[in-house]
């Protein structure tokens, strides 16, 4: 396996029932690379994003993060929870609804993992914590309880949560989808900020002008199947199918 | 009602508070791990757990208690009457209790526990640090409700000789023939030892909700 | 002659207790659900002093442990020249003790009974007591149904306190085979038996009852 991947996935295949939502999907990001994923809903995209974290099992076909596979060994057999916990640490996901611990506050929210899966020392967890809650933009929220945050406060700190792990890969999974439209900038200017900084990341979403202004690659998914990758430049300017051609009249 | 029956009462009331809270310390945890048993789908063993529940759960404590009490000997070994009231109790109280932690697990947010996954965490520290503060504050109400249950049933321990709150009061009135002053003092005892769990109860809830939001 | 040979011989003794225990249940059962009724219609409309001293009085109730009312009734009832004799006396403790509780279930569901109807009815012309016979209770009592299945086995459960003050029922049958045959474990199993058959059985039929509530709409499913 190639070392230079962030991600390679390969001959990916997935059905629920006898729907297939996924098939023979092959997708690679380089380190670095910011990827985004396009398509209508049904389209299978946050399927194939939380394939790539094993939060979903596909039928068939394989992921790397980092060069080490996901979900199966080597041999082809599953992995036990333990070393799928260790692969799935190196990349960090950001949900559509937050998902934050409601019990812990925001600091602990983000030094949780750090200190009960890396081993981390609480000193050294919180001191990374609090640079990135500056990043940010909310080191004045530390001892907050989620309850009491804003939509867009609660997604900047799982943003945080999920940089704490220092991982391979940032997964998005439609992160402005749950928030009130005036809520949207703030999220987006901070993923902006992290592509600007070099970081990896595969983003589904919906907010177009965001794509364009962030991705090196969009991929286009319909009914399971790539039909079209690009760069952000050909892909919104010249599609070349007309699928994608209707999407973006649709979405703007 | 002199002076002496007053000590008999107090003393009847605490030989109640300490084995109410015996049976509810053990009973907690064991309802957990019946819970976590029954969560573990195992064969057999499942079926004997939903068994033991719903026996458990149907079977009056006064029965119940006196049932151990009194077939524990011909088994081959004598109980202690309090340790037999406590064993009726737990028993009891376990079912009920491992039933509002299962409900708890059930009821658990998938995002969250998805969300401790993607982070790398193993099914045991996502159960350890995320699931079970979590679940120990939505349980609790229930719990808290389970252990007023508790304190109303435990007057069955009397029936196996125990001098708790309810037996005092047959002991005073044998002495002073006038059955009614003690009796209603043992109301008032355990309306106060109830209304403070209500009033936890009420504590808990609130906390629950805001954890809710 | 094995144990389970005395028990099958006593079985009349046993058979008469579970009778007693029934019979007992079913009068009081019945007497509480009416007074449960009772009570919250009583507690319709706007607070009043005399509201309020019925809703201390259910709370009361359902701070004190089955066992202490009964022995109001059958104890402490004397003093003002009141006798009862054990049976009634529990009968009656029952009857008070599981109505609160059903009042309180009851007014639990009131709580959130849709307003909009109570104005349609009253736009209608129904009096206040036809209204809350015809309208709000037969909703009440059938979204309330899963509730009044537990509260029918809690009820069923403390009919076996009254062996405490020496009603002859289900409990106190095994009680004196146990006695007089030196053989509690088959005597008690039997008895256990006979109260989960019929905790099992009232689950049951509460559940066929929710299919009927179903079919009428009465559940949001």
């Amino acid at each position: 396996m190639p070392e230079a991947t962030a991600v390679s996935i390969r001959q990916l295949s997935k059905s629920f029932d006898d729907v297939e939502v996924l098939r023979d999907v092959n997708l690679e990001v380089t380190p670095g690379e910011v990827v985004t994923i396009l398509g209508a809903s049904g389209s299978g995209k946050s399927t194939l994003l939380r394939c790539i974290n094993w939060l979903e099992q596909p039928d068939r076909g394989s992921i790397h993060i980092a060069g080490q596979r996901i979900g199966l060994d080597d041999a082809g057999k599953r992995m036990g929870a333990k070393a799928l916990a260790r692969v799935r640490a190196q990349t960090g996901m950001v949900f559509q609804s937050f998902n934050l611990w409601p019990h812990l506050n925001v600091l602990h929210n983000v030094t949780e993992a750090p200190i009960h899966v890396m081993g981390k020392s609480k000193g050294e967890a919180q001191t990374h914590a609090r640079e990135l809650l500056e990043k940010v933009g909310l080191s004045d929220k530390a001892v907050a309880y989620p309850g009491t945050l804003s939509g867009g406060q609660k997604q900047r700190v799982a943003i945080a949560r999920a940089l704490a792990m220092q991982p391979e890969v940032m997964l998005f999974d439609e992160p402005t989808s749950a928030l009130d439209p005036e809520l949207v900038g703030e999220v987006l200017t901070v993923i902006k900020d992290l592509s600007a900084e070099g970081y990896t990341m595969v983003i589904v979403t919906h907010e177009m002008s965001f794509a364009r202004a962030v991705s090196d690659q969009v991929v286009f998914l319909d009914k399971g199947i790539i039909v079209e990758r690009a760069d952000p430049e050909t892909f919104f300017e010249r599609p070349a199918t007309e699928r994608v051609q209707r999407f973006l009249e649709r979405h703007g | 009602m002199n002076a002496s029956a007053w000590q008999m009462l107090f003393d009847g009331a605490w030989t109640t508070l300490w084995i109410s809270a015996v049976s509810i310390a053990i009973g907690v945890a064991a309802g957990l791990i019946v819970a976590l048993i029954r969560l573990a789908r195992i064969p057999v063993v499942d079926q004997i757990l939903v068994l033991y529940v719903s026996l458990a759960r149907a079977t009056p404590l006064v029965t119940l208690a006196l049932f151990i009490f009194l077939s524990a000997p011909t088994l081959g070994f004598g109980l202690d009457r309090s340790v037999a009231g406590i064993l009726a109790l737990t028993i009891n109280t376990t079912a009920f209790n491992a039933e509002i932690w299962r409900s708890g697990f059930r009821n658990f947010s998938r995002d969250q526990r998805e969300a401790a996954m993607a982070t790398g965490m193993t099914p045991w520290i996502t159960f350890r640090r995320i699931m079970l503060p979590q679940m120990v504050i939505t349980s609790l109400p229930g719990l808290i409700n389970e252990m007023s249950f508790l304190i109303k049933g435990s007057p069955a321990i009397a029936v196996i000789g125990v001098v708790d709150l309810t037996r005092v009061t047959n002991r005073i009135s044998a002495v002073t023939y006038e059955p009614l002053p003690p009796i209603l003092v043992a109301c008032a005892l355990y309306m106060a030892i109830i209304g403070v769990l209500v009033w936890l109860q009420r504590l808990a809830e609130r906390r629950a909700n805001r954890l809710a939001t | 002659m094995s144990n389970w040979d005395i028990l099958w011989q006593a079985r009349d003794e046993f058979w008469t207790g579970f009778l007693n225990t029934m019979q007992i249940f079913g009068l009081s059962i019945t007497a509480a659900f009416a007074i449960g009724c009772f009570m919250l219609f009583l507690l319709e409309g706007r607070p009043s002093t005399s509201k309020l001293t019925l809703r201390v009085f259910i709370d009361g109730m359902r701070m004190l442990p089955f066992l202490m009312l009964a022995y109001l009734l059958y104890y402490g009832l004397p003093t003002f020249g009141i006798r009862l004799d054990a049976w009634w006396a529990g009968v009656g403790a029952l009857a008070v003790y599981h109505g609160c509780y059903f009042a309180e279930i009851f007014r639990g569901s009131r709580l959130v009974f849709p307003q909009g109807q109570v104005e349609a009815a009253q736009a209608h012309g129904f009096t206040r007591g036809k209204m809350f016979v015809r309208l709000i209770l037969p909703q009440i009592v059938m979204q309330t149904r899963p509730l009044i299945g537990n509260q029918l086995i809690y009820a069923l459960k403390d009919t076996a306190f009254l062996v405490i003050i020496t009603v002859r029922e289900l409990t106190a049958a095994a009680n004196s085979l146990s006695g007089t045959y030196f053989i509690p474990t088959e005597a008690f199993l039997v008895v256990i038996g006979f109260y989960w058959a019929v905790s099992v059985a009232m689950e049951i039929i509460v559940k066929q009852c929710g299919r009927f509530g179903a079919k009428r709409g009465f559940d949001h499913a």
